[in-house]
């Protein structure tokens, strides 16, 4: 759909930049009077293409006729490009797996961190163009320290995504310390709060959801209907471990290892898993 | 040691004249001020009369009793400047929100502005996460806010009374600038003086530094602790010149809020 529309939409661009191009010889016919000319023409021809070329993908904060912006809409396309990751709600906490691609032996599995720390009672995961997700994290710990300052009591989990959803929204707005383009990643982010433990989505059009359960990233479509098939309320969080585990080796190319995958819950704190806990885990499979 | 101070600051201010003379328009400024005859003899020099102070003292007295599920905060309604009586009906208590109410004695313009402050930020916050503010929050908001005036302070003496996230009642002390305390009872303002032994004697709260904590809820039930207050601002009436003409009472409890009001001495 998306592509189709949009091809329709440059042919007919250039189907106008056609027509004028031929009306142009005619005209520098008529207006012959020397190389001075010529020129003049050259460059009025420059301002005509400007003003008849219209690339609303070009622009980050202009819409296109059809009312989309299109590099937010590239920007979550980004996030199917990027490693899997996975979350799950359990009545006791939540459960984040994601994939982390190892693409060589010499690499440091350590080194490739996926699922990061907001607070002491949130932890998120990231897929797409990961570099971006620590620009994300760090306005979250700022935003629910700035709230243990002022009101010394954890930030709640909606709270803590509507600032990080924010900050994905506030691009293209030229001004020195802010982002040029759209986030390239989405986040898992799981948190516990007075209301018990949750789980959301966010992406780069700073639009969140609520979720029991959730994948993102290139396996998310294969993870998202295993998970919808053997998900329940009622799982523990061992059986969410396995299940989030289980579905990540489903949409994996490569074999299941303590390297290549981190897992971390937020029960009601968060935890990375060491190597010897995912390995546990793994043996569990 | 305060010599000390004086020899500090003389000589910073000789510095600074002789820095000023370099300049000619500085100079001409230097004129203008009250003539000196010798930087180190300022100090013994024509006092400087306070002629207006940004503050006043409205005086009045605020007390506050958690127990196991209730609070209640009271203050008088007597408003006054040196030995005049603004008004006699001038209500101290601020309702902020279902869970919390604060008490205030001290410079009434500061403690509207305060009051202002606090529930423009308690509106802010219903907005941005959805929900009231608990009662340990405000406290702690109100610290900061009366904190970051540290240098111009809040004239304001404050009680902040209400319900914890359990339930349970609590009470929050303040200074001027912020520093504060949860306890089982609280006194501040005019009155203070006289209220706060009357309330040590009744309730007896354990010391903060016994271990292991001490619950900080008095033992009364909530109807004792309302007649225990009626009879401290009662007395209190009889000799603070501060307090008087009527007690308002606050209770929080699982019900809600209720509000009572008691007359006192007008004279």
């Amino acid at each position: 759909m998306l592509q189709s529309n949009k091809t329709e939409f440059s042919d007919s661009v250039f189907a106008r930049e056609g027509t004028d191009r031929i009306s142009r010889p005619r005209s520098r016919w008529i207006f012959l009077l020397g190389a001075w000319f010529r020129v003049l023409e050259l460059s009025e021809q420059r301002v005509s293409m400007f003003l008849t070329r219209s690339e609303y993908d070009r622009g980050v904060n202009t819409f296109s006729p059809e009312g989309r912006l299109f590099q937010v809409e590239y920007a979550i396309e980004a996030i199917k490009l990027g490693s899997t990751a996975v979350g799950l709600k359990t009545k006791y906490g939540v459960v984040l797996a994601v994939e982390k691609r190892i693409t060589s032996t010499l690499l440091e599995p350590s080194s490739v961190d996926k699922i990061m720390e907001i607070d002491s009672h949130i932890g998120c995961a990231a897929s797409g163009l990961t570099a971006d997700a620590p620009t994300l994290v760090e306005h979250g710990r700022v935003e629910t320290q700035n709230h243990r300052f002022s009101y010394n009591e954890p930030m709640s989990v909606e709270s803590t995504t509507q600032a990080l959803c924010d900050l994905a929204l506030r691009f293209g707005e030229g001004d020195e310390d802010s982002m040029s383009r759209p986030f390239g990643v989405s986040l898992l982010i799981a948190g516990y709060d007075e209301n018990g433990p949750s789980l959301y989505i966010t992406d780069p059009s700073g639009t969140f959801w609520e979720c029991d359960a959730k994948a993102i990233g290139s396996g998310s479509e294969g993870a998202d209907s295993s998970l919808q098939e053997h998900y329940n309320k009622e799982m523990t969080l061992e059986e969410a471990e396995l299940l989030a585990l289980s579905t990540l080796k489903q949409v994996m190319e490569e074999k299941v290892t303590a390297a290549n995958v981190d897992i971390a819950k937020v029960a009601p704190t968060y935890h990375l898993y060491t190597p010897t806990e995912v390995e546990a885990v793994i043996g569990r499979l | 040691m305060h010599e000390n101070i004086a020899n500090i600051e003389n000589s910073k201010r000789a510095k600074k004249k002789e820095h000023a003379n370099q300049s000619r328009e500085n100079r001409n400024m230097a004129m203008m001020m009250p003539p000196r005859l010798n930087p180190t003899d300022s100090a013994s020099g024509p006092k400087q009369h306070q002629t207006w102070s940004p503050y006043d003292n409205n005086g009045g007295t605020c007390v506050a009793i958690a127990g196991a599920d209730y609070c209640v905060i009271a203050a008088d309604t007597r408003m006054s400047t040196g030995f005049s009586i603004l008004t006699r009906d001038h209500s101290k208590i601020f309702v902020i929100s279902e869970t919390c109410a604060l008490a205030s004695s001290g410079f009434q313009a500061d403690i509207s502005a305060l009051q202002k402050n606090l529930d423009a930020r308690h509106q802010t916050y219903q907005h941005q996460h959805g929900k009231q503010m608990s009662c340990p929050a405000m406290a702690q908001l109100l610290s900061n806010t009366l904190y970051y005036k540290r240098f111009f302070p809040y004239y304001a003496f404050n009680v902040l009374g209400g319900l914890d996230d359990q339930g349970k009642g609590c009470v929050y002390s303040y200074d001027a600038v912020g520093s504060y305390e949860r306890v089982g009872y609280a006194a501040q303002g005019s009155g203070m003086q006289l209220i706060m032994p009357v309330l040590d004697n009744q309730l007896k709260s354990a010391s903060p530094l016994v271990l292991p904590k001490r619950e900080t809820a008095t033992p009364l039930t909530e109807a004792e602790a309302v007649d225990l207050v009626k009879d401290t601002f009662a007395s209190a009436a009889e000799r603070d010149i501060y307090t008087g003409d009527g007690v308002e009472i606050v209770t929080i409890n699982a019900r809600g809020i209720q509000k009572q009001y008691m007359e006192l001495k007008k004279d």
